[in-house]
C-alpha cells in the first residue's frame, strides 16, 4: 500500500510539473539587457492589456526546445531564436505555423518573415573598440584580422552563427556581394592567422565585460551591446564598415498549450509601438516598418538599418541549409 | 557489509518485516531519473540519425574528438596532482591542530564548498584576467612587466578546478591522518629517521589509502566537469562535458551527444570499478 501511495505522489508531482496554469504563458530569450527590454516593452505591456501573465525564462537552448517538443511537454510558448535556426527548426517540424490572421505581417520587414517565424529584432555585428585602452582602433574587418597593425587580444562570437565566417572572408578581400556560398576553407585559413589571439564571448554580457575591462580591447560585437556599454560611460568606438546584419526571430514550439496567447503575444511584440520602444532601449533595429516614425530622430541614426551603405546581409536561408555542416566544422576547428 | 548483516539475527528480522519498502523511493528515483534516461541516451546514440555505430566511429575516429578526450584526461590529471600536493599539508595541519583551530579552518573550507559554483568561477575570472587583480599586483610589484595569460587556457582551468576540488582531497585525508598514531612518527624519529624519511617512509605510506581515494574521487569528478572549464578554459582545451553540451545544445545532434556522454560514463565506471577493487578500505587493512 505504501508503495502505491509513493507512486501516486510521484505521478502527481510529474503531472503537476508538466502543467502550466491556463492564464500564464512563458517567454524565453537570451537574458541580459536584451531580455530586460523584451520583458519591459513586450511582455509587461501584454500582461497589462491582455490579462495574460507572461513568465520569463532563459536562456534559449535549442536542445531543450527539441526535447520539449519531442516529449510533448512544451513549457515555452514563445521563444526568441536566431534567424537561421528558425528556418531550420520550421523545416524540421519543431515549430507551430504562425497565425497571420492575428499577427499583421503587412507591416513587418519581409526579409525576416517565414511561415513559422517573424523577426524579433535586427542587429549588426560591428567592430567595437575600447578607445581608452589602445592607441588606435581597427576600422575594418581587415584591420581586426591584422595582428601586425593591431596586436593583442580580440574577441569574437563563440557559437557557430552568421557573422564571424563572413567577417573573415571580408577581411581576406572577398567582395561583399560574392560571400555566398561561403568559402569555408578560405575563411578558416584566415581565422587561423589570428586564432591564438582570439578570446571568445559566449554571451552579450560577457562581450561587454571583455571590452570594458580591456581584456580584449577590440573585437566583433552586437551593435546594441556597444550602445548599452557606451551608456555606462565606457569610451566605445564603433566602426560600421561592412557591418554584418542578422536577425533574431520569434517562434512558437510545436505542441504549446497556449497557442492562442502565444500568437497574440507575438502580434503585440512586433507591433510598431513595442518594436519602437524596444529599439530605443537596446539600440537594435525594429523589424516593424512603422516603428521608425515613432522614434527619436537622433537615436534613429545609431540603428543598424541606417548603416546600409556598406552593410552586408547574412544569408539566412544559406545558413539554415548549411547550419549543421558549418557548425560541426566550426567547433572542430575551435577545439584544435 | 550486507553479508555480515545476514548473519545478524536482529537485522535480518527487520528485513523480513519489510524494511525493503523504505528503499523503494530512492530506487524509483534512480530508475526514473537516471537509468531510464541513460538507456534512452544509449538508444539515441546508436539509432540517430540512422541505426548503427557510426556515431561512435566518428567520435573515436576523429583526431579532433580524440584531442578532447586527451584534454579531459590532462586537465583531470593535472587537477588531481596539484590538489593532492597542496591539499596534503592542509589536511596534515588540520589533523594535528588543536580542535578549536581546526574547526575554524574546516569551516572556511566547507563554507567555500557551499558558495555557489558559478559565483566562485566568475570570481576567478575577474581575478585571473589580463587586467585582473593577480596580474595588476604582479605588475605593480615589478615581478612581471606584461600581463600573464592566466585565463581562457589550461592554466585558468587548472587553477579554478583545483580550488573547487581541494576539499574533496582534504576532507577524506584528515580522517586517515588523524587515525595515524603520532607515536609512530616519534618512534621513527627516535630510531634515527630524519624528517624527510619520517615523511616518505612512514607518514606517506600510512596515508596512501586516503590519498588514493581522494585522488580518484577528484579525478573522476574532474572528468565530467562543465561550468569551470567552460568559463575559465579556451576552446582549444575543451573537455568532454563541453563537447556533450555542444552536441546537444548548439548542434542539436543528440546521437553524437549521447555517444560522447556514454563514453564519459563508461570511463568513469571503469575507474570506479578500479577503486572498488584496489582501494577497498576493508582490503587495505
Amino acid at each position: 500500500m505504501k508503495k502505491q501511495t509513493i507512486i501516486a505522489v510521484l505521478a502527481a508531482t510529474v503531472a503537476f510539473a508538466g502543467q502550466a496554469s491556463a492564464a500564464d504563458m512563458v517567454f524565453t530569450s537570451w537574458g541580459g539587457t536584451t531580455q530586460d527590454a523584451q520583458k519591459q516593452h513586450w511582455a509587461d505591456t501584454f500582461s497589462t492589456e491582455g490579462g495574460v501573465n507572461v513568465t520569463q525564462d532563459g536562456p534559449t537552448d535549442y536542445g531543450k526546445l527539441k526535447a520539449m517538443v519531442e516529449s510533448s511537454n512544451v513549457a515555452w510558448d514563445v521563444v526568441d531564436v536566431e534567424g537561421d535556426y528558425a528556418v531550420q527548426a520550421g523545416n524540421a517540424g519543431l515549430l507551430e505555423k504562425l497565425d497571420f490572421s492575428v499577427i499583421d505581417k503587412t507591416k513587418l520587414d519581409p526579409r525576416f518573415v517565414t511561415d513559422y517565424s517573424v523577426g524579433s529584432f535586427y542587429y549588426s555585428f560591428v567592430i567595437g573598440c575600447n578607445k581608452d585602452a589602445v592607441d588606435a582602433c581597427p576600422k575594418s574587418w581587415a584591420d581586426l584580422f591584422d595582428l601586425a597593425k593591431f596586436p593583442g587580444k580580440r574577441t569574437f562570437y563563440k557559437w557557430s552563427a552568421p557573422g564571424v565566417i563572413e567577417a573573415a572572408l571580408l577581411a581576406d578581400g572577398v567582395a561583399a556581394d560574392k560571400l555566398y556560398p561561403l568559402d569555408l576553407d578560405r575563411a578558416f585559413k584566415k581565422l587561423d592567422t589570428i586564432k591564438s589571439e582570439i578570446v571568445w564571448w559566449d554571451s552579450g554580457a560577457q562581450s561587454q565585460q571583455l571590452l570594458a575591462s580591456a581584456e580584449a580591447p577590440f573585437g566583433s560585437f552586437w551593435n546594441g551591446r556597444l550602445t548599452a556599454l557606451a551608456q555606462t560611460g565606457v569610451t566605445v568606438e564603433t566602426s560600421w564598415t561592412n557591418n554584418i546584419t542578422a536577425a533574431d526571430a520569434l517562434v512558437v514550439p510545436k505542441g504549446t498549450k497556449n497557442k492562442e496567447a502565444a500568437m497574440k503575444f507575438i502580434a503585440n511584440a512586433t507591433s510598431d509601438k513595442a518594436q519602437a520602444e524596444f529599439a530605443t532601449m537596446t539600440g537594435y533595429a525594429p523589424i516593424n516598418t512603422d516603428s521608425p516614425k515613432l522614434m527619436d530622430e537622433d537615436l534613429r541614426k545609431t540603428l543598424p538599418d541606417q548603416q546600409a551603405e556598406t552593410q552586408v546581409n547574412a544569408d539566412m536561408s544559406y545558413w539554415a541549409a548549411h547550419r549543421d555542416e558549418i557548425g560541426t566544422r566550426w567547433y572542430a576547428w575551435q577545439a584544435k | 557489509m550486507v553479508l555480515s548483516a545476514t548473519t545478524d539475527g536482529g537485522q535480518r528480522s527487520i528485513r523480513r518485516n519489510g524494511s525493503f519498502g523504505y528503499v523503494v523511493p530512492a530506487l524509483l528515483l534512480i530508475a526514473f531519473f537516471f537509468i531510464i534516461p541513460v538507456l534512452m541516451l544509449l538508444m539515441r546514440s546508436v539509432l540517430e540519425p540512422t541505426p548503427g555505430l557510426q556515431n561512435y566511429q566518428e567520435l573515436l575516429g576523429s583526431t579532433t574528438y580524440l584531442r578532447v578526450f586527451l584534454n579531459t584526461f590532462t586537465v583531470a590529471g593535472l587537477v588531481t596532482v596539484v590538489a593532492v600536493v597542496i591539499g596534503f599539508p592542509v589536511a596534515w595541519l588540520l589533523a594535528i591542530m588543536p580542535d578549536k583551530w581546526s574547526r575554524l579552518v574546516m569551516a572556511i573550507i566547507v563554507l567555500s564548498m557551499w558558495t555557489n559554483l558559478l559565483a566562485r568561477t566568475y570570481a576567478w575570472m575577474v581575478l585571473l584576467q589580463r587586467t585582473g587583480v593577480v596580474n595588476k599586483m604582479l605588475i605593480s610589484l615589478g615581478i612581471i612587466d606584461k600581463p600573464l595569460a592566466l585565463v581562457n587556457n589550461l592554466v585558468g582551468v587548472t587553477i579554478g578546478m583545483t580550488y573547487i576540488m581541494l576539499p574533496f582531497v582534504i576532507l577524506p585525508l584528515i580522517g586517515i591522518l588523524k587515525s595515524i598514531d603520532p607515536a609512530i612518527l616519534r618512534a621513527a624519529a627516535l630510531c634515527g629517521a630524519n624528517k624527510r624519511q619520517c615523511f616518505t617512509r612512514v607518514l606517506l605510506p600510512l596515508s596512501l589509502p586516503g590519498i588514493a581515494s581522494g585522488a580518484l574521487m577528484v579525478f573522476v569528478m574532474s572528468l565530467g566537469y562543465y561550468v569551470t572549464p567552460a568559463l575559465l578554459g579556451g576552446t582549444s582545451n575543451m573537455m568532454l562535458a563541453e563537447l556533450v553540451a555542444q552536441f546537444v545544445q548548439s548542434l542539436v545532434n543528440w546521437g553524437m551527444g549521447g555517444a560522447a556522454a556514454l563514453v564519459l560514463l563508461l570511463v568513469t565506471m571503469v575507474l570506479y570499478a578500479i577503486q572498488l577493487k584496489f582501494l577497498n578500505p576493508n582490503r587495505v587493512r
